[in-house]
Order: structure tokens, then sequence, then C-alpha cells
């Protein structure tokens, strides 16, 4: 997923880059409408990605993806 | 005769340095490289996505920083084919309205659309973006008619604020005249149509092909 959301945001930059290159109504088009939209998907994606593996406290696992080990019971 | 030389290129300021284009692209160059990491490694460490993060969106921020101002450019208008025709009248001198302004320098050269379709202050300017986002939904998806209308009423505050207050507008002797007035701020007569000639010429107004 991580691939999806870094090829999304690499559309975004090339429609960013168009627009740099030559601002008329057809690039502002691109960046307004392919751009955005895939900037904005790519973030969400990131988010995503980084909420599964636990950053934002919401989930269980550590930050770093790895499970925690599981406490040995007192005898 | 056409004139040439530095004077007649415009100020100075016009041709300096894009700083918003310029931190646009090295933004997205930088963002580019991590993501382009991103996509071979299939991972991005969580520092090098925040990083990518805020790179691309502060690109795309000074990105359109750089669209909103250069989409006052008349060029920019002009580059949509169902403005073209517009475009060409306004440089031709054909004695529309909009050609005279801008053939006797009355609206800024470069802004003169933006000049006249804005309206009159900040707000002007944000509902002249956002007709200017509908007209660019409306060129992408072909969800217009032609000959091209005005969508509602022209804003004569445009006109009135730079005519108001000039000494040659107030002698005109209808510009006296109370029922004009009141006709006029109510927005039941315009400007153009009865009194002087139409902004843009109809020819105009049928679309063309692309900008030459």
């Amino acid at each position: 997923m991580i691939r999806l959301a870094c090829f999304l945001g690499l559309v975004a930059l090339a429609a960013l880059a168009l627009l740099l290159v030559r601002l008329d109504g057809s690039t502002a088009i691109v960046f307004s409408f392919v751009g955005i939209p895939a900037l904005g998907l790519a973030l969400l994606l990131y988010v995503v990605v980084r909420w599964r593996a636990g950053a934002f406290g919401f989930s269980s696992a550590p930050a770093n993806g790895k499970r925690r080990p599981t406490p040995i019971p007192d005898r | 005769m056409n004139p040439t030389g530095p004077v007649f290129a415009g100020p100075p300021a016009a041709h300096g340095i894009h700083w918003v284009a310029v931190l646009a692209l090295l933004g997205g160059a930088a963002a580019a490289v991590l993501l382009v990491w991103g996509l071979v490694r299939g991972r991005l460490p969580a520092s090098y996505g925040a990083a990518a993060v805020l790179l691309t969106v502060a690109a795309y921020g000074f990105a359109s920083l750089h669209m909103l101002e250069g989409s006052k450019q008349v060029a920019f208008c002009g580059s949509c084919h169902v403005m073209t025709p517009i475009l060409r009248s306004l440089q031709s001198n054909d004695g529309s309205l909009a050609s005279t302004h801008y053939a006797r320098g009355l609206v800024p050269h470069d802004d003169a659309c933006f000049t006249c379709h804005s309206g009159y202050g900040i707000w002007g300017g944000v509902d002249a973006k956002m007709a200017g986002v509908m007209h660019m939904v409306r060129t992408a998806t072909g969800w217009y008619t032609l000959p091209l209308t005005l969508n509602g009423t022209f804003d004569i505050d445009s006109c009135l604020n730079c005519h108001a207050y000039a000494t040659t507008f107030r002698a005109v002797e209808a510009h006296q005249d109370p029922d004009l007035q009141k006709q006029l701020l109510s927005r039941q007569l315009s400007c153009t149509g009865a009194c002087h000639p139409s902004a843009h010429p109809d020819s105009a107004l049928g679309g063309g092909g692309p900008a030459s």
C-alpha cells in the first residue's frame, strides 16, 4: 500500500511539474482535478498505513510495527 | 509602427524571479526523491514519510499560490479555446468596450479580464476565483453552451470603481440623471447594451479553435 501511496504522490507531483513548466487552462485543470485528488488519496493511504502500524496510538501495536512480547504470567 | 524597447516591456517587477514557483519546484523535487525511494523500496521510514508529506503539501501550497496569481493573466484566460476569440477581439481594438479599455491602457494590461470580471473588493476576487473553478469544470466536462453568456448580471461596481470619481464621467449629463442612477444601482440597467457598446462583440462569443 505504501508503494501505491508513493505512486499517487508522484502522479500529483507530475501534475505540479506540468503547471510550473506551463501555466495555462489545460495544466490548471490537470493540477486541480488530477493532481489534488491524487495527493489527497496518497495522503489518505499513507495515514492508513501509519495508523495500521500504530503510529497514532489507536492500535495496540507499537509504532515500529513489531508485536509486543507476551508477558509471562506470575507463578 | 510597433515600438520596441525595455520601457514597453512593462514594469521591472513583472520580470523578477517567481519565488513561489521556485519554492514549489524545490519542494516538489525533494519530495519526488523520497517518493521514488519509497516506491522502489516498498517502505518509507516514519521520518522520511513525514518529510515527503510535508514537502509535497508545501509544494502544492506554493503551486496553488502560483496558479491563483497566474490565472489572472489574460493569456491564461485565452488559453481555453472558447475564450480564444474573446482574446483576439480584445487585442484587435475592434471598438468593443473591452478592447477599447485594453488598447488605451485603462485596465492593467496583463490582468485585464480579471480586473473587470472580479467585481469590487476582496470578495470580488474570491467570487472570481470560485467562478474560475466552475469555468475549469465546465471546460473539462464540455458542460457549456455557445454562444457564451454572462452568468448573472455584470457587477457594475467594477466600472464604478474607476469611473465614479472621474470628472469626465461625472460631467456627462446622462450620468447625473437620478432615474438612471437608480436603475444602475438596482442592476435594472447595465453600462453596456443600452448606452455603451457591448463588452465583447457577438462574433467573439461563439467559441473557437485552440489558441494560436
